[in-house]
């Protein structure tokens, strides 16, 4: 039997005060334990980004964390983007079809506003390395770096 | 026309970007919620001595265990009844299922899956197909010839579950008097579709016995069927409600989960969720088949095409599923899109021990195309014509038929190879190492399966679409426009979303790159309709002739006299009034008549002749696409396509060691990431078809088919060497050059 542990986290700027397994990992933390299923599983192995978030101004697989790592830190999701208007990467990743099926978008948004938050001003190159452990499958990744670059423009 | 052809966002796109869109682990129930697990076989082929439950079932926290024994004795089939849903008397594959547990959590599930005692008496067993076709291979079904095959499935024996055969003209003649024979073989291995969700599924079994489904799928009508048949139930009593999809490509249409899940609710009398690992999913999905391909072509010294001898011989996995149609759809194929007066084609479709190979994206599409174009390239070059030229000399026109004997209408091909030359150029000057250029012809019909659809108008004036298909391509967004345009409403009045299997009129599956066509026709069916109501309903308040009406900017008016005009505000509320009532109509489609879509690529490579590696410099991607109803999508479609085509051909392939598939995982199974992504020059023809709503034709498969092809005869143009067998990666560039070099 798995033990628990009490940790003290913000979520999107949220506090919470939670009992966790201590083999719970932060992904499966956010999406069954505090209900914010925006963070999608995709492989967890660390391989294809879809768990990314932001933890301390890190960017990481949420897959690899385990919930008890982050006791007293600040993680940001997918959740938190809009405050409440949407982010202008929202904006501009609906403008330019840089989503289709949707389900590497979270991942792929808070890759790119990791990026935008470190460099205002990315060129391609910048975006597509910034993306690289974010996999899509639908759009071939022209439309995500269009975006990308445009919500750069507009900020 | 004001919004049919406009590039607009995806209806849902704001869930999407937000992430409160409801995947299928998303999908919850009140109250509390199992965890389900199957016990999938180690074992590629073995005789099942003997299983026991007991342990399982008394570990403190399983709430339910499930085997073959508490499921009808159903065997089912498409075209071949060979599948039940649990092992019984063997197991075919590594992941074929034997059990499923729901527990109270993750690890409580796992324990007692290795609680299940299963006793295997192990089989010898292939995953290659031309190994199971030969006489002496261990029969995978032993009892094949009793099963029932449906009409059509023909020369069933041993591993074989269907040949079929095309003949045309007089190919032995031909043969003998041909100027010039080619014979080539090709090997296309097993690619997955590696959509970024995998499987899930939330089920609930309810007091009355009704089985409800939270699953993402492409094809929620044959799912309830499937379900409905593997536990013998009616339909009314399972309903499947489709989730938002993160990928399909095909891989999300047969039953996987599903049947396990309800019976584990049922059972536990609690709601149980299953989601398949990414491990999982590469080994019990449904990927694309295995090809072994043999074209002997006869021509003549101008490059004319006289004859085609084919054989080809699918992988088709542990049990024959659509892999019968697939082959049998492969043969019509084959030969590519020329015109060619004798053909012998033989397509086997063959049992191995892997997971059921079955639909992905224009599938045989990519295998077919790789071996043919490759070959057209070898005869060009040997004889000394023009790649272009010769596909352009042979390439099938208007009216042409295929070998199945039916005409073709609306073909573009020669439109598709003249602009994609054109736009590639001339040759640049050359660079430091050694470049090439390729170019291939997708071949691809699509057809049209029957629909149904509702359109209403509501009491305010704004209209909602009743539809069960599901979204993939963004669908929804263009049906909305089809509809708003019909109607003269504002696109953001249209509400579109996908209906589940109790409400939603039967709907024709996302795939085969016609779930806008066929949903589309019935939409644009139901939205005339609706629109006659509505002039019915304006031409009383008007007091004009319903011919003298116009609809347009949410209002209907009399011609030439705009002020003389009623809002469909009114209209909403004066229908209920109105002898009429409600304004609303529901349209069926039939199966609808196949159309070609053509597409042609062409890329320019670099190659580094002491790795192997290879950049790509330009890829332009044309296609006949008939009415781009959004170009967004159509765009967004055909550049993702050309990814994983590009995927399947230079990084992809499911590797197997005795029966047990080596790379299920993402590290070892390698898809594009954004630093392998070229950029795709894409260009869209458009010729108005006449079988497509609007025009419009089917345009998700023919982008994922040139690629293995394209790259094929980029690299032979650039190093002079012929990779026959994909995918091509730098070691294959590397051993080749080696083998040039010492001969």
């Amino acid at each position: 039997m798995s033990k628990s542990i009490k940790i003290e986290v913000t979520v999107n700027g949220e506090f919470y005060s939670e009992e966790v397994p201590t083999n719970l990992s932060l992904l499966n933390f956010l999406r069954y334990q505090l209900g914010l299923t925006g963070t999608k599983e995709g492989c967890s192995e660390g391989e294809c980004g879809a768990c990314s978030v932001i933890v301390n101004e890190r960017l990481v697989d949420s897959c690899l964390v385990f919930a008890a790592e982050v006791n007293r830190q600040s993680v940001d999701t997918i959740e938190g983007l809009a405050r409440p208007d949407l982010h202008p990467l929202q904006k501009a990743f609906a403008q330019h079809g840089a989503a289709q099926c949707g389900y590497c978008t979270p991942g792929m948004l808070m890759a790119a506003k990791f990026l935008l938050d470190k460099h205002p001003n990315p060129n391609k190159q910048d975006v597509l390395t910034a993306i690289s452990g974010n996999l899509c499958r639908c759009t071939g990744y022209s439309t995500i770096v269009q975006a990308v670059t445009a919500a750069a423009r507009e900020s | 026309m004001k919004v049919v052809g406009k590039e607009l966002p995806r209806v849902e796109i704001f869930e999407k970007v937000t992430g409160q869109s409801i995947f299928g682990a998303d999908a919850s129930v009140a109250g509390r919620i199992l965890h389900g697990k199957l016990l999938l076989s180690p074992h590629a082929h073995a005789r099942i001595k003997s299983l026991r439950t007991e342990r399982a079932e008394q570990l403190a926290g399983v709430k339910a265990v499930v085997t073959g024994r508490d499921l009808p004795d159903v065997t089912y089939g498409r075209f071949v009844r060979d599948e039940r849903y649990f092992a019984q008397d063997k197991v075919r594959y590594v992941g074929d299922r034997i059990a499923a547990v729901a527990a109270v959590d993750a690890e409580t599930a796992e324990k007692a899956l290795r609680l299940i005692e299963v006793d295997y008496e192990l089989l010898p067993s292939t995953t290659s197909a031309p190994e199971a076709m030969k006489p002496g291979a261990p029969l995978i079904h032993e009892g094949y010839a009793d099963y029932f095959a449906a009409d059509g499935v023909e020369g069933r024996t041993g591993n074989i579950c269907s040949h079929s055969r095309i003949v045309r003209g007089d190919v032995d003649r031909a043969f003998a008097e041909a100027d010039r024979i080619f014979e080539d073989t090709f090997h296309a291995p097993m690619v997955h579709q590696t959509y970024l969700e995998p499987h899930s599924v939330l089920a609930r079994f309810d007091a009355t016995g009704k089985a409800t489904v939270w699953v993402p799928t492409q094809a929620q009508f044959p799912l309830r069927a499937a379900i409905a048949q593997i536990l013998r139930m009616p339909m009314t009593k399972v309903r499947v409600i489709p989730t938002e999809i993160g990928g399909g490509f095909g891989g999300k249409i047969l039953a996987t989960l599903e049947p396990a899940a309800i019976a584990l609710a049922r059972k536990a009398r609690t709601p149980v969720r299953m989601v398949m690992t990414r491990s999982e999913d590469f080994q019990t999905g449904n990927p694309r088949h295995p090809f072994h391909l043999r074209y002997k072509t006869a021509v003549k010294l101008d490059g004319t095409l006289v004859a085609r001898e084919i054989e080809l011989v699918l992988g088709t996995g542990y049990s024959a599923s659509s892999g019968v149609m697939i082959s049998q759809g492969a043969a019509v194929r084959a030969p590519g899109p020329y015109r060619i007066p004798n053909l012998r084609i033989d397509s086997y479709c063959v049992y191995t021990n892997t997971a059921t190979c079955a639909a992905y994206r224009g599938p045989a599409g990519p295998q077919l195309t790789f071996a043919s174009e490759s070959q057209i390239d070898i005869i060009a070059r040997e004889l000394g014509l023009d790649p272009l030229e010769m596909r352009l000399k042979n390439a099938m026109e208007e009216n042409d038929e295929t070998p199945a004997g039916a005409a073709l209408k609306d073909v573009y091909t020669k439109e598709t190879l003249r602009k994609a030359a054109a736009i590639m150029g001339p040759r640049p000057t050359p660079g430091k190492r050694p470049r090439g250029r390729g170019m291939a012809v997708a071949h691809w019909l699509v057809g049209g399966m029957a629909s149904s659809a509702g359109v209403k108008l509501n009491e305010d004036g704004t209209v909602a679409i009743l539809t069960g298909v599901v979204d993939l391509s963004g669908a929804s967004t263009s049906l909305a426009q089809i509809t708003a345009e019909v109607l003269g409403v504002s696109i953001d009045d249209v509400h579109v979303r996908t209906a589940d299997t109790d409400f939603a009129p039967h709907s024709t599956i996302s795939a085969g790159s016609q779930a806008l066509k066929s949903m589309g026709s019935a939409v644009l069916s139901a939205a005339r309709e609706v629109e006659k109501q509505i002039r019915e309903v304006a031409s009383d308040r008007l007091e004009a002739n319903v011919s003298d009406l116009e609809l347009g900017d949410n209002r209907v008016f009399v011609k030439g006299t705009p002020d003389r005009s009623v809002t469909l505000r009114e209209i909403g509320h004066l229908a209920l009034e109105h002898k009429r009532g409600p304004i609303v109509s529901t349209q069926s489609v039939a199966q609808l008549q196949s159309h070609p879509a053509m597409a042609t690529h062409t890329a320019e490579i670099e190659v580094d002749p002491d790795t192997g590696h290879l950049e790509i410099l330009r890829y332009v991607a044309v296609q006949d696409v008939g009415t781009a109803i959004n170009p967004l999508s159509v765009r967004g479609q055909i550049e993702g396509g050309v990814m994983q085509g590009l995927g399947q051909a230079l990084s992809e392939a499911c590797t197997f060691d005795q029966g047990r598939m080596t790379n299920p995982n993402l590290l070892d199974y390698k898809i594009f990431s954004s630093l392998d992504a070229p950029e795709v020059e894409v260009h869209l023809i458009e010729h108005p078809c006449a079988s497509g709503p609007l025009g419009a034709k089917g345009v998700g498969e023919p982008p994922i088919i040139p690629p293995p092809a394209v790259i094929a005869n980029a690299v032979h143009d650039a190093l002079g060497i012929r990779i026959r067998e994909l995918p091509i990666t730098p070691e294959k560039i590397c051993l080749a050059l080696k083998e040039e070099k010492r001969s």
